[in-house]
């Protein structure tokens, strides 16, 4: 037990140096002030959580919510099949599959975004192939529009949602499946009572994943979106940069932890209703 | 059966992960000369021709933006001898107590420095920096799209240019061009005013194709813009590319920028630091370096020096009828919670 204890030393250090120790900071920060010049002020303060329920924050706090739903949503419709497919696969195709999915991490994720220019741009891939056929006179203005936004968003965390899903139906006893055909059930009773109750911890994982992943990133709404919208993670950055508002961007990144934080709880809260119930359901 | 789940797994990550080890760079006792600027502002050549004619070494990192070099230099300890804030940068560094007193001693060749970019109101005096490059926020655009004599910020709001206007991602140049258009300073620390910009800007938006700061020459290059506010300099490199672009500095006056020489405080080589700035204002040498940056070079001696291509380019020799159209961007203090919040009701649509 107490070598138990030891071996799990490097982790607690790592994860206090580098986790719990920087979050306390920031938790710090948003409790201060600031001088015109952006100088933190050591005296407590909680005008940054005050600005924060100003509607055009909550406003835009509930814009990135949105953005992050819909991607996790459309992740999970595209990256459930997909994961079901490679773990019913044989082996050889299952390895060839995770390849395929994981060979785009070889390329910096920016390149990766980058490349999307190429292809949505006005004299782009898929605007020239369109003009060739003649399917249309004037290029379309694909680049720069939300849907681009969703489109950078999905293509670079469908990975997230697909791996956790693979491992949970891989692990699946496949046993149940058969024991449900023998007492007559139909394929749809079958996948919903047994598949996709088996692989709700990897639904779990994947969207908690991607919904993180999404709430996080800017680069992807500057680099497809044109910049045109403000995500609260562009807001933060900027009020640790340009407006020179650390007490500001601490506060609403406290909130941000603890939103997502209690959005995952209720997640999961909902997930093991549902499970609870089919149980009973089933007795 | 787990079992080769994983190995499947690992299979895959194994493939996946890339381990890139970088060995850190062998001891010298050369005295180095540790420079934070903005990419690609130097001629490599140059700085390698500096290395051997002093047997020094010369190190040089990039930052993207004023701020970025600010957060750099407060946190102290950046071990950083030469940067090249912009003009207001210098004067909150200034106010921030961040940088340190030049010896104009050891730069005789600042007397090349033409008189224009001398003793400007954001280091009166030169106690703290010396110009290295300035530009003008113009408007740039592509004559095959744009048949329109362009003149005035106003130029940008014609409904024919719809979704086709670039703007940069910078929310003190684009809140201080509407100022400008509604003949306002750039930098008004009047509320109402700067309230009146954001609804100016507003009504630009439906013209908007995108904001970019870093990129916005390649989407020029490209004519995916059909009309853009642009750096003089960024201007002279797309028409090198595309040279059906043209670029005009806005009747009603447009912002100036520069970026300048500074020592950081707590620099271990400020001598060499100094040395590195007289070297770099010696006329050949200046005209070899900005030759190669193509931004304009301050330095009236080293004109003799410059390329015929290079002279005749107005867009980076602005002339002083145009020069004389702008304005500095100087710090707002307090009122930039104002500027910071307009902008993030423009970007936000609310």
């Amino acid at each position: 037990m107490s070598r138990h204890k030891l071996g799990m030393a490097p982790v607690l250090l790592w994860l206090s140096l580098f986790l719990i120790i920087p979050m306390l900071i920031v938790a710090g920060i948003s409790f201060l002030q600031r001088d015109a010049l952006g100088q933190l002020v050591f005296s407590f303060s909680i005008e940054g959580y005050k600005t924060f329920f100003d509607p055009l924050y909550l406003g835009i706090y509930w814009d990135t919510i949105v953005l992050s739903v819909t991607t996790t949503v459309i992740c999970l419709l595209i990256s459930y099949p997909m994961a079901y497919y490679i773990a019913n696969a044989p082996p050889r195709v299952q390895t060839w599959g995770l390849i395929l999915i994981t060979v785009p991490f070889w390329i910096n994720f920016l390149i990766r975004t980058y490349a999307w220019i190429l292809l949505l741009r006005t004299q782009g891939v898929v605007n020239t192939l369109l003009m060739e056929f003649g399917w249309i006179q004037e290029p379309l203005q694909l680049l720069y529009t939300p849907g681009a936004v969703l489109l950078g968003m999905v293509y670079n965390f469908i990975p997230f949602m697909v791996l956790p899903i693979y491992v949970a139906l891989e692990q699946m006893d496949k046993r149940l499946l058969d024991a449900a055909y023998d007492l007559g059930a139909s394929k749809w009773k079958a996948f919903r009572h047994i598949t996709l109750n088996q692989s709700k911890s990897g639904i779990m994982t994947g969207c908690v994943l991607v919904y993180v992943s999404t709430t996080g990133m800017f680069v992807v709404t500057d680099i497809l979106g044109g910049a045109k919208s403000a995500m609260i993670s562009n807001i933060i950055q900027s009020q640790f940069l340009g407006a020179r508002n650390w007490p500001f961007g601490a506060a609403l990144s406290v909130i941000f932890v603890l939103t997502s934080l209690i959005l995952i709880l209720l997640f999961n809260r909902a997930m093991q209703a549902r499970y609870l119930k089919v149980k009973e359901g089933g007795a | 059966m787990k079992k080769s789940v994983w190995t499947r797994l690992l299979l895959a990550g194994l493939l996946t992960t890339v381990a890139a080890l970088s060995l850190a760079g062998c001891g010298s006792d050369k005295e180095t000369l540790h420079i934070y600027s903005w990419a690609d502002n130097f001629d490599p050549d140059v700085l390698k021709d500096f290395e051997k004619q002093y047997d020094v070494k010369v190190t040089y990192d990039n930052y993207a933006n004023n701020e970025d070099l600010l957060a750099k230099i407060k946190a102290g300890g950046s071990g950083y001898d030469l940067i090249q804030p912009s003009d207001y940068m210098v004067k909150t560094m200034i106010d921030l107590d961040l940088l340190e007193p030049i010896d104009m001693n050891n730069i005789p060749n600042f007397e090349n420095i033409s008189e224009t970019f001398k003793n400007p109101e954001f280091d009166p005096g030169n106690q703290y920096s010396i110009i290295y490059t300035s530009g003008v926020t113009g408007i740039a655009y592509n004559k095959k799209y744009v048949k329109e004599d362009i003149k005035s910020w106003d130029d940008l709001w014609n409904p024919a240019y719809e979704g086709k206007v670039l703007l940069l991602d910078d929310n003190r140049e684009m809140i201080g061009m509407a100022l400008k258009k509604q003949g306002k300073s750039n930098s008004t620390t009047d509320e109402a005013e700067i309230k009146g910009a954001e609804e100016e800007l507003k009504t630009l938006l439906p013209n908007v194709l995108a904001f970019d700061t870093d990129n916005i020459k390649q989407k020029m290059i490209q004519e995916e813009g059909w009309i853009a506010t642009v750096w003089s300099g960024d201007a002279s490199f797309i028409a090198k590319d595309n040279p059906d672009v043209a670029y005009v500095v806005p009747q009603e006056g447009a912002t100036i920028f520069s970026d300048n020489y500074a020592i950081p405080k707590g620099s271990k080589n400020k001598e060499l630091a100094e040395k590195f700035m007289n070297y770099m204002m010696d006329p050949e040498v200046s005209a070899k370096n900005y030759e190669f940056i193509g931004y304009s070079n301050p330095n009236t001696k080293a004109m003799d020096f410059h390329t015929e291509e290079y002279r005749s380019d107005t867009m980076i020799n602005l002339t002083d009828e145009e020069l004389g159209r702008t304005e500095w961007l100087k710090d707002v203090g307090e009122a930039l919670q104002t500027y910071d919040r307009s902008w993030n009701e423009l970007k936000s649509g609310r």
